[in-house]
């Protein structure tokens, strides 16, 4: 498997040496991870342990097959994630290897010296650019270089873009690496230019038009982003937005440079701002989506868009809605949007047919036929006979467009061609079948949605069917899909106003009627009225039972203008019981078959019949490195790239040139004047401008000469800690270093890493109360502003000041700004408002609260309140708290090391103690609990009934989410007591009882 | 602001800390603080710290820009205030640019004192905290608690988003399409339901990548901690 190529093989060997550290910065798609992999293979001993540092999950298990298939698979790359017990992971660090694990984890298991950081032979770290100052990867530089001088650092990057940050940002990296040697290899570098240029693959680019209504929506959405970014430059005149033009705007981070530039003074901009830098990042996403999703998903993407602006977090209309959805090219993205999944067309409007835009003739007659008064036939079930009928599913006034996306054409073309071109090199006379390469044709495409829909394209194609509407059986499975969820959205939509009248109850009812103001009796009347009918519900999906009446309204007011949602929402409630329930039964079977789809190569000869089994055609997502395998798998000779991608298209150079014998052909797909093919441009471009300046930094380049560091606790930092209480006088060096403990969870965050920076000695634990424990007495709760307006919502932050203020002297709340971000609250009082509380609890505080002559706030009281009005509400119950206001994680730093001074140290084992009595089963695992899912347990405590206090016991009581969501009533009474149980299990099952009486 | 010792001399106006009107030290009548002091009656009266927001609550008003120019002042006004008052305010004008020094300074003598610390930014800023620490004297800590009740999206949709990179917009899509993509089609999005769907469902979905998706999964599935 060694068959490097001649320049991976002398990068190789530039960098194999154990001694040396350095920086290997490589363009992508020259196989950086075979070059890794082989490198390792090389270090891979028993006797000596090699780390992996900074790998993605996908990564690791890749980067570990791939060293297995070269042979170093006894045993071959370890992964350590947080499932792995400390025991586990210290005996694995002792017995040697390869070995992979999680920053975070590293950082902990250095500092608890689980790991012998001294006996580290070396640490190979990926994704080199991503090391800051404040991450945790420097973090583990520093701890590794303070105890081990000799192992070596060997750090890899292939996105030279990143490296931009500050004045030098190549040499701000390194210092952080303490590395003092730098390889950069573009694929200009001229041993990889004439070894990849000896033998080119066969490139055929194939442009395609977008569609006129395409071309529509792509122009009216760029219009949406001109008129967002106006407004934007009109809100904030004092900001540096010239270089932020629409030009940009196809450019992958736009959004995020409008958003860097604000960033200063973010807390200062309103929510209208924030809204507007949504809506780049939301238009931007429009554009990809536009050219790789389906007509149908494309609409009903903007669909959901409309819904989750229009109404806020409690089902009210939303006050503040996002501007570009107001104008009129808005209004064109939307209507176009829909026009190509559909016409709305009803017995009065049937004048004005022409105007719609591509529809075939068969559609246009049949829509003529039922304006005659023809009711569809219900005996051709699927409308799939000779002679299209309309399918029996279809509501009326509804005739299908699908337009089909201009790809899937060129796609079918090319497929043709490659077929031709295989018989035609078997028909030769001197044909002798290739030794190597297959026929198979690898399409590749950026994400797995558009790869998935290609494969079903290609799957139900009808290659005789005219161009354009080769994929109608499949569109129109996505149609009837799509009816279907938007009757039930609609339903969905009608239902959540009673929502917000029933929701007081606690089994949350949500069959209920449509209006609220329905009198006592009238509900009870409808409710036993429900009943009679459950039959017929419970088949219909969740239509309001009221549907009926309510549809002759809206019949009769949406003649082709109105919300169609009601109309399609009306038209499934009419529908008789036993239709609807077959059609559930065949979404049913749909959904099964699309299922089936996915194993293409089964389906697959009924299309192409005439090419062998084996010569199959494989839909594949670009994965970066993990391509190289897939090619030297499958060994295929022809490419289509559904959508250009300058890796992948080096990775076919780098494949070509090692099969020598190899003929390649690539077909690379692009739609003209679209963003994909300005993306491609400008990622090109920006590639070669990050390798010039790091080219160029690399030669003026000052190399720092890094001073070895004392290790904590031999250094001058300790003497800090000095006891008074030493008889006659004398000063006495107290013999523990300065340290503090920090939670396990902490480590996410930068601060631990700054506070060993600083000379302390950093101590991870499980604390069940605070964050920080600085001496036996202070405690500290930190929060970032995010944090902080959210804990205040959720009310955690005051049980957790309770928590403190019993078991410490002197609880203390650090309030952290960011570095680089304002100094300041005040703006936050003003994005506040768009997380007031819904109305409900408020108005009937209100009157109580006016009568005791306080006013309910200062400010407007539908506002809500501010957070400094929670704050003094904080500080007012908890006068002990003490508040510690920091501008940035280095200046709280520098307040613990200040807080800290003349004071005795803190105490781990009863730190960890503390408050974890009354946690009952959690509390034995205390010393250990290292290995917590963040993300779970945060999710977690937003659930009703679980909050600060008792979420360890569920955690260590429950398996996972997923284990409390299929617990019974029951079990999870008794998990957290009757009410917050019977709180707990109604929201996690709220609108499930209709399938119990199906099941 | 140590000015108007005119008043010294006088028989104190009101007994402190009673009715509903903050009582500001005489020393403070030119500070423009007073003009944003809004919703609330302010009176003078003979007291030791700044203002008197409550029975047991005192704030002493201190702008860095003066704290530059009088670094000891302060200390001299914590010193007087002794230990009198339950709840110690000092509240903090940050109306300098290199606020970080002496804040910390700052920060660690207060904590010596036990007083609590408040920045603001403006005079509004500064006005709103004390005429709210006057109207929330009484006030029950309800605001800031757990609440027991609160209506179904909004707890699904804080609950969804706080997994990393899920959007209002994709729990808007979770919470419709999820019950199509089961094989269940009457079934409906609950909580448990989403919990349930399989990744390559969730996929399936608009605007649902793979990263999102294996963040969703890893939130909903992974065990909370590890069997050790």
């Amino acid at each position: 498997m060694d068959n490097l190529l001649p320049f991976q093989a002398s990068i190789l060997k530039e960098i194999h040496d154990p001694a040396t550290s350095e920086l290997i910065v490589l363009a992508r798609g020259l196989g950086l991870r075979r070059i890794l992999c082989t490198l390792m293979k090389i270090y891979d001993s028993p006797r000596s342990l090699v780390l992996l540092v900074n790998a993605s999950p996908e990564e690791e298990s890749a980067i570990g097959e791939l060293l297995g298939i070269m042979g170093c698979r006894n045993p071959g790359l370890r992964i350590v994630g947080y499932e792995m017990g400390k025991r586990d992971r210290q005996d694995l660090y002792r017995k040697g290897g390869l070995i992979s694990v999680t920053s975070r984890i590293l950082v902990v298991d250095m500092l608890q010296s689980d790991i012998p950081t001294e006996l580290i032979t070396g640490i190979v770290m990926v994704h080199g650019e991503k090391v800051t100052n404040l991450s945790l990867e420097a973090f583990i530089v520093r701890l590794y270089r303070e105890k081990n001088t000799s192992g070596f650092l060997k750090a890899f990057s292939d996105q030279p873009e990143h490296i931009t940050s500050g004045m030098s940002p190549l040499r701000s990296i390194m210092k952080e690496m303490q590395l003092r040697k730098v390889h950069i290899y573009p694929r200009y570098h001229e041993e990889i230019k004439e070894n990849l240029d000896q033998r080119r693959p066969d490139l055929i680019e194939l442009a395609t038009d977008l569609t006129e209504p395409m071309k529509d929506i792509h122009s009216a959405i760029v219009q949406c982003m001109i008129t967002t970014l106006a407004e934007l430059k009109r809100s904030h005149s004092t900001l540096d937005l010239d270089d932020v033009n629409i030009d940009n705007a196809h450019f992958r981070w736009f959004d995020a440079i409008v958003r860097r530039q604000l960033d200063p003074v973010w807390h200062k901009v309103g929510p209208k701002t924030k809204q507007l830098v949504g809506d780049l990042a939301t238009l931007r996403r429009l554009l990809s989506y536009l050219v790789t999703y389906d007509a149908l998903a494309f609409h009903a993407y903007l669909e959901t868009l409309v819904l989750s602006n229009t109404t806020n977090a409690s089902g009210n209309a939303r006050q503040n809605q996002s501007p570009w959805m107001l104008t009129d090219a808005a209004n064109i993205i939307f209507k176009t949007a829909k026009r190509r999944c559909y016409v709305l067309t009803s017995k009065h409007t049937l004048a004005s047919q022409p105007e719609v835009i591509d529809v075939d003739d068969e559609d246009a007659w049949a829509a003529l036929d039922e304006a005659e008064g023809f009711t569809p036939q219900i005996g051709t079930t699927n409308g799939r006979g000779t002679e299209p009928k309309r399918p029996r599913w279809l509501p009326d006034g509804i005739d299908p467009v699908l337009e089909e996306l201009p790809k899937w054409t060129v796609l079918a073309d090319i497929l043709q061609e490659i077929e031709e071109e295989i018989i035609r090199q078997e028909t030769l006379t001197n044909f002798k079948p290739p030794t190597i390469g297959s026929n198979t044709v690898l399409i590749m495409t950026s994400s797995a949605r558009s790869a998935e829909l290609i494969s079903e394209f290609l799957s139900d194609m009808d290659a005789s069917a005219p161009r354009g509407r080769m994929g109608k059986k499949m569109m129109e499975r996505k149609l009837r899909r799509y009816l279907w969820w938007k009757g039930r959205l609609a339903a969905d939509k009608r239902g959540s106003s009673s929502l917000e009248n029933t929701s007081s109850q606690p089994q949350g009812r949500k069959q209920d009627n449509g209006s609220g103001q329905v009198s006592e009796a009238l509900a009870r009347k409808d409710k036993s009225k429900a009943d009679r009918s459950a039959n017929r519900r419970r088949l219909r999906g969740g239509a309001p039972t009221v549907a009926p009446t309510r549809t002759e309204a809206t019949r009769t007011g949406t003649t082709g203008t109105g919300d169609d949602a009601d109309t399609i929402a009306a038209f499934m409630a009419t529908q008789t019981g036993t239709a609807d329930a077959d059609a559930g039964a065949d979404i049913d079977q749909d959904l099964l078959m699309a299922q089936m789809l996915s194993q293409l190569d089964t389906e697959y000869d009924d299309v192409f019949g005439l090419v062998a089994p084996e010569q199959t055609v494989l839909v594949r997502t670009y994965a970066d490195d993990g391509d190289e395998q897939v090619l030297a798998e499958l060994q295929p000779r022809f490419f289509i790239m559904y959508e250009p991608s300058t890796d992948f298209l080096r990775q076919i150079e780098v494949y070509r040139n090692s099969n020598p014998g190899l003929g390649v052909r690539a077909y690379i797909m692009t739609y003209h004047n679209s963003t994909e093919e300005q993306k491609y441009l400008t990622a090109q471009r920006r590639e070669k401008e990050a390798f010039e300046r790091l080219i160029r930094e690399r030669g003026s380049m000052l190399l720092p000469i890094y001073e070895s560091r004392q290790p904590v606790g031999k250094g001058h930092a300790m003497i800090k800690t000095i006891s008074s209480r030493a008889a006659g006088g004398r000063t006495e060096l107290s013999t523990a270093p300065s340290q503090v403990i920090v939670d396990m969870r902490e480590f996410r965050s930068t601060l631990p890493s700054l506070l060993h920076a600083a000379g302390q000695l950093v101590v991870p634990a499980t604390l069940t109360v605070g964050d920080y424990i600085l001496t036996p007495d202070i405690c500290v709760e930190r929060k970032s502003i995010p944090d902080l307006v959210q804990s205040f919502n959720s009310g955690r932050l005051y049980t957790q000041c309770e928590l403190m203020s019993v078991h410490y002297k002197q609880p203390i709340l650090l309030i952290e700004f960011e570095e680089n971000k304002s100094f300041s609250l005040e703006a936050i009082s003003e994005t506040t408002k768009t997380y007031a509380k819904p109305s409900g609890k408020y108005p009937t505080k209100k009157p109580a609260a006016g009568a005791s002559s306080a006013a309910a706030d200062a400010g407007d009281p539908r506002v809500g309140p501010t957070i400094q009005s929670k704050l003094v509400l904080l500080t007012l119950h908890f006068p002990r708290v003490r508040i510690i206001w920091s501008s940035s994680p280095f200046a709280t730093a520098d307040i613990f090391a200040d807080l800290k001074m003349n004071l005795p140290e803190p105490d781990p084992s009863k730190a960890i103690l503390v408050g974890a009595e009354d946690q009952g089963a959690s509390g034995s695992q205390g010393g250990q609990g290292d290995g917590v899912n963040a993300a779970a347990e945060e999710l977690l405590q937003c659930l009703p009934g679980i909050n600060a206090k008792n979420v360890q016991y569920v955690m260590g009581r429950v398996g996972s989410v997923r284990e409390l969501c299929d617990m019974d009533r029951k079990d999870v009474q008794t998990l957290l007591g009757v009410e917050p149980g019977n709180a707990c299990y109604d929201f996690m099952h709220r609108g499930e009882r209709k399938k119990k009486a199906v099941s | 602001m140590s000015t108007a010792q005119a008043t010294r001399d006088k028989p104190p106006v009101v007994v402190p800390g009673s009715g509903n009107n903050i009582i500001i030290n005489p020393n403070q009548r030119l500070n423009p603080l007073l003009e944003c002091i809004r919703n609330v009656g302010k009176q003078f009266g003979e007291i030791v710290p700044d203002f008197q927001v409550g029975r047991t609550t005192c704030v002493l008003y201190l702008s860095l820009k003066y704290h530059r120019l009088h670094p000891e002042y302060i200390h001299a006004r914590i010193e007087k205030l002794g230990h009198a008052f339950n709840l110690r305010i000092l509240l903090i004008m940050c109306d300098v640019s290199e606020h970080q020094d002496p804040i910390r300074e700052l920060t660690k003598t207060c904590l010596i004192n036990n007083i609590t610390i408040i920045v603001a930014w403006s005079l509004d800023e500064a006005g709103h905290y004390l005429s709210t620490f006057k109207q929330f004297e009484h006030k029950p800590p309800d605001l800031i608690k757990e609440r027991a009740e609160k209506d179904y999206d909004s707890v699904l949709r804080a609950a969804l988003t706080s997994i990393n990179k899920v959007n209002k917009t994709d729990v808007e899509t979770l919470r419709t399409s999820v019950g199509l993509t089961t094989l269940c089609p009457n079934g409906t999005q609950s909580f448990a339901d989403i919990a349930r769907t399989p990744s390559d469902q969730l996929l399936a979905l608009p605007g649902f990548g793979q990263v999102k998706v294996r963040r969703i999964k890893d939130a909903l599935e992974r065990p909370f901690k590890n069997k050790a």
